[in-house]
C-alpha cells in the first residue's frame, strides 16, 4: 500500500483483517489457476470461490485485471499485411524451388 | 525427346492448380502467423516460403482429415523450430511458475498502464506496442508458439495440442506461464507515465521537436 495515502490507510484495518482470514496461501493457489479462470474453463464451484476471493483481495483483483489486459492486448495486436508484390514473389520462388529440386 | 508423358504433365498441372488454391487461400494467414512467431519481415517471409514448399511436397499426403489451417500451422511450427535453431532468439529455457509468484504486495499490484483504454485504442500507442512485441519475442520459443497460436491466432487449446504434439494440459500450463511472463514484462517495464490515446509520439521525437523550436 502506498505510504501517505490517508483514505486507503483508513480502510486498512478492515482489509488487514480480511487478509488475515483468507491468507496468502490462497492467493498463490488462485494465481496458479488464473488463466483457466479467465478462459472460463473451471467448474462453477471453483469459479465462485475465486470470485469471492477476488472481491476480498485487492492484490489478486489487480493481478487478474492485468492478466486479462495482457491477453486482450495479445488478441488485438496488429501485424503488417503482406504486400501483393511479396505475395507474388514468394509464390514464384516456391514454384521455382519445387522444379529445381 | 524431352517431352513429358501426358499422365505426368496432367498430374503436375493438377498439383500446381491445387497448390495455387492452397496458397491463395492461406498465404495471408500463414504470413500473419509467421510474422508473430519471427517478429520481423524477412524471417517471416522465409518461414512462409518454407511452409508452402513443404506443403507443396506433402499435398498428396494431406487427406483432409484435419483442417487445412491446422495442417499448415503444424508444418509452419515444425519449420520454425528447425529454422530458429540457426538464428539467435530468446534462450530456450523452462519457465517455472515459482518465478512469477509475487513476493510483495507491490509486485501483486503491478498494473499495465493502459489507463482505461480499450485494447485497440491502447495499441495505437507505439511504446506499448513495442513493449508487447519485445515481451513476446523474449519468450522461449515453445512458450511463444503456444501464446501466439492460442491468444493471437485464436486456435483452441486442443488444436494447439494437435499442432505441437502436446496434450491439452501441457498446452494450458505453457500458456499460463507465457501469459504471466508477458504480463510481468509489460507491467515491470513501467512504461513511464500512463499511456493515453493522444500520446503517439515517442519521447525521443518529442524531445528533438522541442529542441528544434529553440
Amino acid at each position: 500500500m502506498a505510504p501517505g495515502n490517508r483514505s486507503k490507510r483508513q480502510q486498512s484495518s478492515a482489509s488487514t483483517r480480511r487478509k488475515q482470514t483468507h491468507g496468502k496461501a490462497r492467493c498463490l493457489r488462485i494465481l496458479r489457476q488464473l488463466s483457466a479462470f479467465i478462459d472460463d474453463e473451471l467448474s462453477g464451484n471453483i469459479c465462485q470461490e475465486i470470485r469471492r476471493h477476488l472481491g476480498a483481495c485487492p492484490n489478486c483483483e489487480t493481478f487478474v485485471t492485468s492478466l486479462r489486459q495482457t491477453v486482450s492486448l495479445c488478441r488485438h495486436s496488429p501485424t503488417p499485411p503482406l504486400s501483393a508484390a511479396n505475395r507474388a514473389l514468394m509464390r514464384k520462388t516456391i514454384l521455382e524451388t519445387t522444379r529445381v529440386r | 525427346m524431352t517431352r513429358h508423358r501426358p499422365e505426368e504433365s496432367s498430374a503436375q498441372t493438377r498439383s500446381a492448380r491445387d497448390f495455387d488454391t492452397l496458397y491463395r487461400n492461406h498465404v495471408d494467414l500463414m504470413y500473419r502467423f509467421a510474422h508473430r512467431l519471427c517478429g520481423e519481415v524477412e524471417a517471416a517471409k522465409d518461414l512462409v516460403q518454407e511452409t508452402f514448399l513443404n506443403a507443396y511436397r506433402g499435398l498428396d499426403e494431406f487427406r483432409g482429415d484435419a483442417q487445412i489451417s491446422t495442417w499448415l500451422y503444424t508444418i509452419a511450427s515444425r519449420a520454425c523450430l528447425r529454422m530458429r535453431r540457426k538464428r539467435k532468439g530468446a534462450p530456450d529455457r523452462e519457465l517455472s511458475l515459482e518465478e512469477f509468484i509475487p513476493t510483495s504486495d507491490g509486485e501483486f499490484r503491478l498494473q499495465i498502464p493502459i489507463d482505461g483504454l480499450s485494447p485497440e485504442a491502447a495499441l495505437h500507442n507505439k511504446q506499448l506496442r513495442e513493449a508487447l512485441d519485445t515481451a513476446i519475442n523474449q519468450l522461449p520459443k515453445k512458450y511463444k508458439m503456444v501464446l501466439v497460436l492460442r491468444d493471437m491466432e485464436g486456435v483452441s487449446a486442443k488444436e494447439v495440442g494437435t499442432i505441437m504434439g502436446l496434450n491439452e494440459r501441457a498446452v494450458k500450463s505453457r500458456l499460463h506461464r507465457a501469459r504471466l511472463f508477458v504480463r510481468r514484462q509489460l507491467s515491470a517495464r513501467g512504461l513511464g507515465e500512463p499511456l493515453t490515446d493522444h500520446d503517439h509520439t515517442p519521447v525521443r521525437e518529442r524531445r528533438s521537436a522541442s529542441h528544434g523550436t529553440r
